[in-house]
Formats: structure tokens, sequence, C-alpha cells
């Protein structure tokens, strides 16, 4: 399968998962479960960085329009798009990950390192999407509990996406 | 100018950052303006009929809790009929009838001669949350059933909110738990009132837990009691006068220097099984607004 098909794919599954099974599902008020923003995590490493960022627009704008919080998803998935890069430069290694591993994966980049970048990335979109949609300060206890409760969920879901599409290279 | 180019060329990524975050937030605050027709949102065609399908399958889940309380809320409108009613007078009284009559074809023509002021459409809830700090409901009924926006809308136990944005075959309806300190002018709040004090106050979510919401603006000297009912007051154009809005759960009076009570009100419809709501049309709405716009520009 191309890389461009299975990135299609992977867009409409992670947008129907989200829409449809994630969002009906009511854990805790703390607790707002989101895997979509996987979709611009698991982008090649070599995509252009303004195609990230018009991807992520995208993305949360699709998000947006089956939850009516216009905007909101939008802002936060395209403020985590820009800021990939950057974390991708940090975690490599000298010369960079291999260049036939071509998307990020606990394979290509390890465990460990997977992690780490997934977790930073989630963290600072749960970031901006939440302070964007309480829009304000006033009760930063409950925002900050909120981002940590809801990355810790996000990240169970991802590893166990993750471990669903192991066997493949 | 040449520096120019090669400083843009050198920070493009940054700029087309910029430039696609205003995009979002420009999106933002614009979708926080009430009263227009949906384009972009869960009403649209794409995304109602996605939902519409989805609603299909899952609504067979709910059917008994639906059933339930669908069959409570016709036992408790059989109680306000006019034949529950055994009178123990034999005198020669006038009667009169205070259920009114009305031609079923359509709402505006009466058969009677009272004025027909609230009319009831029934919805299908078919997309709802409560997890979120501002919710919605998306309904299957549009702006060619007659939905319009700002309309009221009530659930078989309570009120639920107003219609926010229509298009043809679907509404979107703002929730009551919208959290009231959201982003710009998302507030939403319910004119209720006690119904044993009769004292009015203003209740709206707080955005923690969907079953309660705050009521305030009550003052001290009214003796609250605990599972007290805080109906609708009637003063708001959007719902007609006693619907039950909550049940006094608990109150405080903040701080000594406060003069009115802070109560939490446990609410009486359950959001987390929604299926079906009532859209309240307010057929005398434009008169009163009418009125009350031009008594306002009177004064100014």
């Amino acid at each position: 399968m191309s890389i461009l098909l299975r990135n299609i794919i992977r867009f409409v599954l992670l947008l129907l998962l989200q829409v449809f099974v994630l969002n009906k599902i009511l854990v805790h008020q703390l607790v707002s479960l989101e895997l979509y923003m996987l979709f611009i995590l698991l982008l090649p490493f070599n995509i252009p960085r303004p195609a990230v960022m018009l991807l992520g627009l995208l993305m949360g704008l699709s998000l947006d329009m089956f939850m009516n919080t216009m905007g909101i998803h939008a802002f936060a998935c395209v403020f985590m798009a820009y800021l990939r890069p950057f974390i991708i430069n940090i975690l490599s290694p000298q010369g960079g990950f291999e260049t036939n591993m071509k998307t990020p994966s606990m394979i290509s980049m390890g465990v460990s390192q997977f992690l780490i970048y997934v977790s930073i990335l989630v963290f600072l979109h749960h970031l901006a999407l939440f302070t964007l949609e309480v829009f304000g300060f006033g009760n930063l206890g409950y925002l900050l509990l909120k981002i940590v409760c809801s990355t810790i969920a996000s990240l169970v879901l991802i590893v166990l996406y993750e471990l669903l599409f192991f066997s493949k290279k | 100018m040449r520096n120019l180019i090669i400083f843009l060329r050198r920070y493009f990524n940054f700029f087309l950052f910029l430039l696609l975050e205003v995009i979002c937030i420009v999106l933002v605050f614009r979708n926080n303006n009430f009263q227009k027709t949906a384009y972009l949102n869960s009403a649209n065609n794409v995304s109602g009929k996605l939902y519409d399908r989805y609603n299909n399958v899952q609504y067979y889940f709910h059917l008994k809790a639906t059933n339930d309380s669908l069959v409570k809320e016709n036992a408790r409108l059989h109680n306000l009929l006019h034949s529950s009613f055994d009178s123990m007078i034999t005198s020669n009284i006038i009667k009169t009838d205070t259920i009114r009559q009305y031609s079923n074809d359509t709402a505006h023509r009466i058969i009677g001669t009272e004025m027909r002021r609230y009319l009831y459409r029934e919805g299908k809830v078919i997309n709802n949350s409560v997890n979120r700090a501002v919710n919605y409901i998306t309904i299957h009924r549009g702006s060619l059933q007659g939905i319009r926006p700002n309309m009221g809308v009530i659930g078989p136990s309570g009120v639920v909110g107003m219609v926010r944005s229509v298009s043809d075959n679907y509404a979107v309806v703002l929730s009551l738990l919208a959290k009231s300190s959201g982003a710009a002018s998302s507030n939403f709040g319910v004119s209720a009132r006690l119904i044993k004090g009769k004292e009015i106050g203003t209740v709206y979510w707080d955005g923690a837990d969907p079953g309660y919401a705050i009521m305030k603006d009550i003052p001290r000297s009214v003796r609250l009691q605990k599972g007290d009912t805080v109906i609708t007051s009637g003063f708001s154009a959007l719902f007609p006068e006693n619907i039950p809005v909550g049940f006094i759960d608990s109150f405080s009076g903040g701080d000594k220097s406060s003069t009115s009570y802070t109560i939490r009100v446990k609410l009486a419809t359950n959001f987390y099984n929604l299926q079906y709501v009532y859209v309240i049309d307010n057929l005398l709405k434009d008169e009163q607004q009418q009125l009350e716009d031009s008594t306002y520009h009177l004064i100014k």
C-alpha cells in the first residue's frame, strides 16, 4: 500500500473513530478521549512543513464540523503540526532516522523515543485545545488536571492503536 | 526589497503558522455569533446525514428508557386533562373549559376564541454530548419544518436548551450544559423561579457535572428547602411558564457580606439519554419583542 493511500485511509478511519466511537464514550468529566491527532503524528518524516500544517488545519476543521466547535480543534491541530518538526529534530539521533523507515512508529524511532515524541506533542495539543475551549485561566487547577488526565487517556489509546498495527512494518 | 523577500522566505513556515492560527481564531469567534444558518457545523448535509445513520442504529439500544420517559410524560399530561377531574359541586354554575380548541391542520387557525401562544414541535435527537465545556445537540428538524434560531427546546421532563442554528432538515441546539464563562457570548442561562417563593433567578451550568447547575440571585430572606422545584419564570420569550428546570440539591450563602444564595440545582432533564425533544415556537414573540424594543427606544 502506498504511503499516500495509507494516510488517506488513516485520516478517514481516525475521524470516524473519533466522532462515532470516542466522542460517545463518557469516562469522566476530566477525561475527554482524543485520538484524531494521531493522523498528524504518524505523517511521514520527510513531508514538508507547510503541508503538515495544512493537513492539520484540514483534520481539525473536519472534526470541528462534526462537533460544532468551529476552529477550536483546528487551532490545536495546527499548533501541534507546527511544533512537530522541532520535537523530531530534538529526538532524532545523529544523521536523522533511517531513511527507509519513513513514518514515525515504535519500530522506526524505538519505543521510548516514540513515547516521548507522542507525549510531548499530545500534551501541547491538549494544552491549546482545552485552554481555548474554556477560554481563560479562571479555573487553572481544573484546566491543568483536565489536560493531564486527557493526555494520559490519549497516550493509552495511541499505544493501543500502535500495538494493533504493530506487526506491519 | 531583496532582504525582505529573503526574510519572508526564511520565516515562511512561521508566517504560515501565524496565518492559519489567525484563521482558526477568527472562526472560533465568528462561531459565537448567535442566529445564523449553518454551513460548517453538524447541521450540514454530510455530518447531519452521517449522524442520522448512526442514530438509526444506536436508537434501538435506548428504546426502553425512551419509552419509559414518554409514558411518564403521557401520564402527567393525562392528569392535567379536564376529564380527569370530578367536580363535587352540583349547583348550576358556569364552568369554563381550560383546554383550548384548535384545528389540527395548521397551528394558527383557532376554532375557539383564545389565542394560541406556544406551538410545540417534536424533534428527534441524533447527536448529543455532555462532556464538553459547551455542549450541543443536533436534532432532525430544520427550517423546512418551521424551526428557526432562538427557539426554546424542552425534553419530556424539563428544559433542554435553545436552537442556535438551522439548516433545511437539521438544527443545532445549544444545550443548557454550556459553561457560562465560555468563549465570548456563548453564555446561556435560563430565567427561572422557585415554585414556592416565586423569587426569580438565573440557572446556568458551571461546567462540572452534567447533572447539576447553579442558580444565583436568590435573596437570603427566602426560606429554602432541599428538594424544592425550580421552574421557568416565563419572563424570557424562550420558554412558557412552569416548565421544570430542576430541584434544589444544596445551597450556600457564600460569605457573610453576600446578600444572595447560591443554589445547586439538580437538573430535571437527564442529558445522558435524551432521545426526543420539543421545540417551542412562541407565536407572540415578535410582538413582545417589538413592543419592548419600541419602548426602549422611547426611553433612550
